[in-house]
């Protein structure tokens, strides 16, 4: 990838040196037309976008602010000829609108957007010299389609690194149920914790509880950055589950994001064991093993 | 995988959308609003039968051509169509005494799809459907396998169906697309239909609309499957039907966390049949597409109705006086579910469940 | 243990109830349609009263599910037990059994469970105090 790139980033020159020199005093041209005209090009961009529907899980305001960030760097591009500012950028906006589900459509759609406006406004401004016109355009486009190739090779990169992400969180699921003692376990939940994920911890926990006779769970969550509603109800119903099989769940560690979404699905809060961190939790289970380890420890000397 | 799966569900979810979207379709045509509620439940019906040989793109599509036929032949009175569909299943069940024109014209209809077919797969056909050599036989005479003839032996019948509909209806295909399309959808190829725009065709193309119903609507879709029909009168039918439920169910690679999902799903469903309406019938059968293999599930009952589907199928909306959980929670034990209830003559719940890889 | 009184029905294979000490241990083995689970309902309930019970344990490790029907007999039961001065604890839902009933919406929050019979007569001795415990436990 890095290497088309480099190729691409020198090819008007090598490829038509006699021209490189015309280049030299039109790239200059181009730019100083495209900073004066910003405020208005800036807009009708903006126009076309909203006007399209593209970024449609963004506020026009979002929308806006971006595109002025995309639009510098564009000009950027054109006058210093690298892209390793733009590549940044597009990076950190990928990773930005990646997970508000900004496709990879909406994205190339909006960056030829932006080539189709300037390209416009340097008709508009040179169409009496036709000579002159047909120039500038040899110029501007090559340098506009390798932006439009940067932006879009780093958003499938970049998405392409999020769904990987997501993989290896669904490959990780065997996540240890770990006996600490007699009747106690903990569920330590490191990563993401979506829906199918969720899904399997319960059924790995429940039959956890019947294999170890566990009378207590400490279900860690500490390392869980954000649940969505879905795995939310998910952790619910483990908790509900366990109860009907006869054990309780003290959950350690809940974010007081975690805590929202939960009082959001209309969860009473006051009617499950939470302790602050897994410490607190382990001595909380065992305060309430020790009560009923005690009885049955008695019970059990009498008979033999 | 996760994500491809994610966005899998979400189309499937979009099925909810569909009755309102019927429902324009239907609206748009007819005032009566009894005939309105009528035509939706019987295209919902009919699209929940099609829609393990659709692809989820072309079900809307679907959803509007079944309900402008089914207009069509409100308009006509139009019964002789529905009559062959059912026959297109069973090419042994030639006679109906009582109407010697009609049984004429489906012979040389058979007899001119059947010429239609290349020789070799003719043959294979008639070994299997008629001679009745099973499959592994008729692999070893060609040096193939059991599954390669079965898997042919699919392929010719999606092609028999189509070429015995277009000599009974003496139908002219329009254009080169229209044959490609409806043996995609006669053999349930999702893939094919993506690939061919199977959904934007039918919105075009009168005569492949007409056809696609009966290509469609069959009910036998997993011709290998067996098919549990399980009467239901009183209470000792709610433990029958779960178990007998649960037997189809373990045929195939169900968790036995889904089998047991499976059986209280089935449980519920039975006991409101029991408890709210004179008798009913459940069939459960094992479906399939060219991705996954499911469960399909469909409960019917001759009862009261149900007044207010949707207020059903919120939570905390007792069915009697019980937990007060009923439709919303069978609901989230199954991955799709879907209810017609007409007032005064019944209820049909028709739901699946998929085996996740 | 000793077998106070089976039911003289038909269904007797199904259910069983038997006398520890002052606890009842009701099991049930087999899936039960409507009518043989109101008379286990209606038995159990009448051995309570005769035998002054304070406990009872109902074990459901048999059952492969439990619908809201079934569900609400027990709670049912468990409530009419309190009537009669007795504890129940029903014991022995097994995993999968337990992951559906709540994904039906069944939660039993007012009925105490536990995962087996050991811990059920564990659990009716914190709840009826210690004495149930020593003579209960004694007898094993």
């Amino acid at each position: 990838m890095e290497h088309s790139e480099d190729r691409s980033q020198h090819s008007p020159s090598s490829e038509d040196p006699e021209t490189s020199i015309e280049h030299d005093q039109l790239l200059p041209e181009l730019v100083a037309h495209l900073r004066d005209s910003r405020t208005e090009l800036r807009q009708e961009w903006a126009n076309r976008i909203t006007e399209a529907s593209l970024l449609s899980s963004m506020t026009p305001q979002e929308v806006f602010s971006e595109a002025t960030t995309v639009y510098d760097n564009y000009v950027g591009v054109l006058e210093t000829g690298s892209v390793e500012a733009l590549q940044k950028y597009a990076q950190d906006l990928s990773e930005r609108i990646i997970p508000r589900g900004v496709e990879t459509h909406e994205v190339l759609g909006i960056v030829l957007f932006l080539r189709d406006v300037l390209a416009r406004s340097l008709f508009e401004k040179y169409h009496k010299d036709f000579s002159l016109l047909n120039r500038i355009l040899d110029a501007y486009e090559p340098a506009a389609n390798r932006i439009a190739n940067t932006v879009a090779v780093s958003f499938v990169q970049e998405r392409e690194r999020v769904i990987r992400q997501q993989q290896d969180a669904i490959r990780e699921l065997s996540t240890p149920v770990l006996q600490v003692r007699e009747r106690l376990l903990i569920l330590p939940i490191i990563g993401v914790l979506d829906t199918q994920r969720a899904q399997q911890l319960t059924q790995q926990l429940l039959s956890a509880i019947r294999r170890h006779r566990a009378k207590v769970v400490v279900v860690d969550i500490t390392g869980v950055a954000d649940v969505d509603v879905a795995a939310a109800t998910h952790l619910v119903q483990t908790v509900d589950a366990s109860r009907l099989m006869g054990a309780g769940i003290i959950i350690t560690g809940l974010s007081s994001e975690i805590a929202q979404t939960l009082v959001h699905i209309g969860v009473d809060l006051s009617k499950m064991n939470t302790v602050g961190d897994l410490q607190g939790g382990i001595e909380e289970a065992e305060r309430l093993l020790g009560f009923a380890v005690r009885r049955v420890a008695d019970g059990d000397r009498q008979p033999d | 995988m996760g994500i491809e799966a994610l966005a899998d569900r979400q189309l499937t979810g979009g099925l909810a959308e569909l009755p309102a979207l019927i429902r324009r379709v239907v609206a748009s045509r007819i005032r009566d609003a009894n005939a309105i509620d009528d035509l939706v439940q019987e295209t919902l019906a009919r699209v929940m039968t099609a829609q393990a040989r659709l692809d989820d793109s072309a079900l809307a599509p679907y959803a509007v051509v079944v309900a402008r036929n089914l207009l069509s032949a409100q308009w006509r009175q139009d019964v002789r169509f529905k009559q062959h569909a059912h026959r297109l299943i069973d090419l042994t069940d030639a006679s109906r005494p009582e109407d010697q024109v009609l049984q004429r014209e489906e012979s040389r209809a058979v007899a001119s799809a059947l010429a239609q077919l290349p020789e070799g797969e003719r043959q294979t056909l008639i070994a299997h459907e008629v001679e009745g050599q099973a499959t592994s036989d008729l692999a070893a005479k060609s040096g193939s396998t059991a599954g390669a003839v079965a898997a042919q032996l699919h392929r010719t019948r999606a092609k028999l169906r189509v070429e015995y509909l277009l000599a009974l209806e003496r139908t002219r295909l329009p254009t080169e697309r229209c044959r490609p399309v409806l043996l995609s959808l006669s053999g349930g190829e999702r893939r094919r239909q993506r690939e061919l725009d199977a959904a934007g065709h039918l919105l075009e193309c009168p005569e492949c609309a007409g056809l696609s119903g009966p290509l469609l609507d069959r009910l036998d879709g997993h011709p290998e499957g067996e098919e549990a029909i399980i009467a239901v009168r009183s209470d000792r039918d709610v433990v029958r039907a779960r178990q007998r439920g649960r037997e189809i169910a373990a045929q195939i690679d169900f968790s036995s966390t889904d089998l047991t999902l499976i059986a209280t799903a089935i449980s519920e469903v039975v006991r409101n049949i029991v408890r709210f309406a004179d008798h009913g019938q459940l069939r459960v059968r094992v479906i399939e597409d060219a991705a996954r293999r499911g469960l399909l599930i469909v409960a019917r009952d001759v009862g009261p109705g149900i007044p207010d589907v949707d207020r059903a199928l919120r939570d905390g909306y007792s069915t009697y006086g019980g937990l007060g959980i009923g439709l919303p929670g069978v609901r989230r034990l199954m991955d799709e579910f879907s209810i017609a209830s007409e007032l005064g003559k019944g209820t049909t719940i028709t739901m699946a469940k998929w085996v996740h890889a | 243990m000793a077998t106070v009184n089976q039911t003289e029905q038909a269904h007797q294979i199904s259910v069983s109830i038997l006398r520890q000490g002052a606890y009842l241990i009701a099991s049930i083995h087999a899936a039960l349609d409507d009518e043989e689970l109101g008379r286990f309902q209606r038995d159990l309930i009448r051995q309570i009263t005769k035998s002054r019970s304070r406990g009872v344990i109902i074990d459901v490790g048999a059952l492969d599910v439990l619908d809201s029907f079934g569900s609400c007999t027990l709670r049912n039961l468990a409530l009419m037990a309190r009537l009669q001065g007795a504890v129940t604890v029903i014991v022995g839902i097994q995993p999968d059994v337990a992951f559906a009933m709540v994904h039906l919406g069944i939660h039993l929050e007012d009925v105490h469970t536990a995962l087996g019979l050991e811990e059920g007569l564990a659990r009716l001795d914190e709840l009826t105090g210690a004495g149930g415990a020593r003579s209960a436990r004694g007898s094993a």
